[in-house]
């Protein structure tokens, strides 16, 4: 292994072309990704027919690098402007612009930085050891079942970030999980909830929502503030996190590489998934739950540690199987094709020198992120310092056209601005933005592989629990659950 | 002829000294597990390998039915970029085709093409972007057969063979049923019915089975013809479907031969069944779903590009030669021979295409009727 990646790494910085082709892709995926209203996906699509002129090896490479750099981008306007670059980028939001508020928005997109680098790199380590055997436990293992299972586990903790009451955070979980319902089924394509118009049988994207609950209600609940008086701007702090917050939260750090990647490993699935469970998890294991939320160190590093860490694993799956898993990686199989190639077992006979070049570019994209992402950041955090009345603006049109751009449907620009309104009344109301969140992304996610799930076990649960870590999974989960109703039933006097 | 794909393969086949047949069996030799052996499988290796190489370029080009290889813009149209609404997402069948297509049709007229996936709704949310934007052959739409069996089951849904123009179906091909090559518990047709039976109905194939699908229906005939029940697994995209089958969470899949072919390439996957009136010269070893006994006419997956049929007359003749002479550009065959869309004519041109869509709405329409659904 040392030896490929000795070899990929001179195939990589032997050449000043893909040198620049290299670079290229760390400083558009992190500029992409950081910028409202465009994406990694959209430097990706305009990429795709030039990368006809690249090697194949450029061509793969650059669409790597630009994963890795891009799932970091999106974090910094997620914690400095509460609008995630992404969905997968969502989570860091919960904790990262309450802590913005609060003065500290140097110590989040810091840790953001760090982690995101961890993350990624760890993940890169793990995929050049053992892509092909982890690759074949994941499909052999892990089915429709499981991924239910493990959706349900998440989901289990939910009701315990953001809301003012554990009862308020699992309505706010119901609501998500409702909203995730709109549009056709997953099994049997019938439309629901769409009351007669075509495009919510598309049901609801996720961007305009996700931009909708937090960037659109934010800028709500800040002009009531400078309505009401009461209004304040963030406190301008460029303090990084020092080594002993972050030594602090090495536990979080590891778990959330172990979720990310095993996130990332499944088909289909991605580092959103990865993101909200990473989260998920260091909501389930920390004494201070009701400190999630509200501006916890905790939860930065833990959303951004697990999606970067998915960016390896989704590798993994893509280039052992040929089964990518989400929409950047979906575009790599079209990369791999332009060149007669196909992304598969054969590849790692066909085109040994192509994927270590690209595992070298993924790991050295992530060290990248360190270097580059602390030196931008001072830079950066700089944008705080523009008066609300013209931040504002520039946000909602931002936002306005990042809902837009992705399918360039109106109603989507009309999602967001509804989501908007309804998160800051719900806001008010001590409701959790982050629970409806979690509800929509792992509601649409758990509902299509309850029902594969289901299908494939012939609606026979002896035969669901006969798979061993779907009940694993699932037990945990419902004692999860039942801790958080105890809880619920024993604070309620207190909290209400 | 594309000399840049088709000299390599000349110089790797010489250089190494050895006969055609015996340099193709080497070069491809993960199809040996795949195929039988004997004459037809070695010719179907070879065309294969042909395919791949890009030789299958110089016989489809000779297919090319537009003879014009150039044609005066109307009244200068177009003078900007044309849009062309995708209603399905970049990295699937339709944004492959579609990108290749606007690749050939940029090659060929310098007009720009710009691509605008609406996906969602099984197609219908970019049918409908589509039918309100304006009809003036700027706009043109990439769509596949699900606009079809759309209208079929519910005619206030836009007719493509009415409510739009053809301008060229650019992309037809059959289903099949495959298996994992390393599978023990069948191998072949016959022997898999004979299990599935012997499952009473646990057996499992992954599909897009949303209802009233090309693949719901298929597998309807399938199922009647065969007196067999198996428990079809709706999967909307393609990763999660293709790793069931891998994994061993289904025991079936039933796709598109172009869609799995890196599976088939590898050997992972075998085809057992093809559901085409003929075999395919490729296939030339996998039965026909008459030969096993099932008397039902097929339904063939179909790709297109279309245009408002309210678009002025002279944009729309202009059109349609660039979409049709365009599939004949070097880019789009290779592109087309890499997804196995060269093994049956793909190419329809207006008439064709409008009588393709008028037969598959007719019969969609009685297979709906026949299974009960409503039909409006």
């Amino acid at each position: 292994m040392i030896e490929n990646f000795l070899t990929g790494t001179a195939t990589l910085f032997g050449d000043p072309f893909t040198i620049g082709v290299f670079v290229f892709g760390v400083l558009g995926g992190m500029l992409f990704g950081a910028i409202p209203g465009v994406s990694m996906l959209t430097l990706a699509a305009i990429l795709l027919p030039f990368t006809a002129d690249l090697s194949p090896a450029q061509g793969v490479m650059l669409f790597a690098v630009i994963y890795c750099t891009g799932t970091y981008g999106g974090a910094i306007t997620a914690i400095l402007f509460n609008i995630p670059g992404a969905p997968e980028n969502a989570p860091t939001a919960f904790d990262g612009y309450p802590m913005t508020q609060k003065g500290m928005a140097g110590k989040a997109v810091g840790a953001a930085v760090l982690c995101s680098a961890i993350g990624g790199v760890a993940s890169a380590l793990v995929m050049m050891s053992a892509t092909e055997p982890l690759a074949q436990w994941a499909i052999m293992n892990i089915g429709p079942p499981e991924i239910f299972a493990l959706v349900f586990f998440g989901l289990a903790v939910a009701s315990s970030v953001g809301g003012r009451t554990i009862w308020k955070g699992w309505l706010s979980v119901l609501l998500g999980l409702i909203v995730a319902t709109i549009g056709q089924d997953p099994v049997g394509g019938i439309n629901r909830y769409n009351f007669g118009f075509t495009d919510l049988a598309a049901g609801i994207a996720f961007v305009p929502a996700i931009l909708g609950f937090f960037a659109v209600s934010e800028i709500f609940v800040q002009a009531e503030k400078r309505v009401g008086g009461t209004y304040s701007a963030p406190k301008f702090n460029v303090d990084f996190p020092t080594f002993f917050e972050l030594w602090a939260h090495k536990i979080a750090v590891v778990r959330s590489i172990f979720v990310g990647f095993f996130c990332g490993i499944l088909p289909g699935i991605g580092a959103t998934l990865a993101a909200f469970m990473g989260y998920g998890e260091a909501v389930r294991w920390s004494k201070n739950k009701e400190e999630f939320g509200k501006g916890k160190l905790e939860g930065v590093i833990s959303s951004e540690t697990a999606n970067n860490a998915a960016t390896g694993a989704a590798m993994i799956p893509l280039l052992a199987l040929g089964l990518p898993g989400g929409a950047l990686t979906a575009m790599m199989v079209a990369v791999f094709q332009m060149h007669d190639l196909e992304p598969g077992p054969l590849v790692f006979y066909n085109s040994p020198d192509l994927i270590w070049v690209v595992f070298s570019a993924m790991f050295y994209a992530n060290l990248s992120i360190l270097f580059i992402g602390l030196i931008e950041t001072k830079t950066i955090l700089y944008l705080l310092k523009i008066p609300f009345q013209f931040l504002a603006p520039m946000i909602l049109m931002l936002a306005s056209i990042g809902a837009y751009i992705g399918r360039g449907l109106v109603l989507d620009v009309i999602v967001m601005f509804v989501a908007g309104i309804v998160g800051f009344l719900l806001r008010r109301s001590g409701y959790s933005i982050p629970g409806i969140v979690l509800g929509l992304i792992l509601g649409k996610i758990g509902e299509q592989n309850f029902a594969q799930g289901m299908q494939m076990v012939h609606y026979d649960l002896v035969t669901y629990f006969s798979r061993p870590i779907c009940t694993i999974l699932i037990v945990a989960g419902v004692l999860t659950l039942l801790k958080s109703l105890h809880s619920a039933f024993y604070a309620q006097p207190s909290q209400s | 002829m594309n000399l840049t794909i088709i000299l390599p393969f000349y110089v790797d086949l010489f250089s190494n000294n050895t006969t055609i047949n015996g340099y193709l069996n080497e070069k491809y030799k993960a199809w040996e597990d795949v195929m039988t052996l004997g004459f037809k499988h070695k010719m179907s290796v070879a065309m294969l390998a042909l395919g791949l190489s890009g030789m299958a370029n110089l016989a489809l080009a000779e297919e090319c039915r537009v003879s014009q290889a150039s044609m005066d813009r109307p009244n200068g149209f177009p003078d900007r970029a044309l849009t062309m609404i995708v209603p399905y997402g970049p990295g699937g069948g339709s944004g492959q085709v579609a990108a290749a297509m606007a690749e050939a049709v940029t090659e060929l007229t310098s007009v720009n093409i710009n691509r605008d996936h609406k996906p969602g709704g099984s197609g219908s949310v970019g049918l409908t972007a589509y039918m309100a934007a304006p009809a003036d052959g700027y706009n043109v739409l990439e769509h596949i057969d699900d606009a079809s069996s759309a209208h079929a089951l519910d005619s206030s849904k836009p007719n493509p063979a009415v409510d739009l123009i053809p301008l060229v179906i650019s992309q037809v091909t059959f289903s099949q049923i495959y298996i994992r090559t390393n599978e023990t518990r069948y191998s072949d047709w016959p022997s898999f019915v004979e299990w599935v039976r012997a499952q009473d109905g646990k057996a499992t194939i992954a599909n897009v089975s949303a209802e009233g699908s090309m693949e719901r229906v298929i597998m309807k005939f399938i199922t009647d013809a065969s007196d067999m029940k198996i428990q079809q697994i709706s999967f909307d995209k393609g990763a999660p479907r293709y790793g069931a089958l891998l994994g061993g969470q289904v025991d079936a899949l039933f796709e598109q031969p172009g869609d799995v072919r890196n599976f088939l390439d590898a050997g992972n996957f075998k085809p057992i069944l093809t559901v085409f009136n003929e075999r395919p010269g490729v296939f030339s070893d996998v039965p026909t779903h008459k030969e096993m006994g099932m008397d039902f006419e097929p339904l063939l997956r179909f790709r297109g590009f279309y245009v408002h049929k309210d678009a002025p007359a002279d944009r729309v003749e202009w059109l349609k030669w660039a979409f049709q002479r365009a599939y004949c550009q070097d880019s789009y065959q290779a592109y087309n021979a890499s997804k196995f869309m060269n093994v049956i004519d793909s190419y329809r041109d207006t008439d064709g295409a409008i009588e393709m869509i008028n037969a598959a709405v007719t019969q969609y329409r009685d297979v709906y009727k026949e299974m009960g659904m409503d039909v409006k």
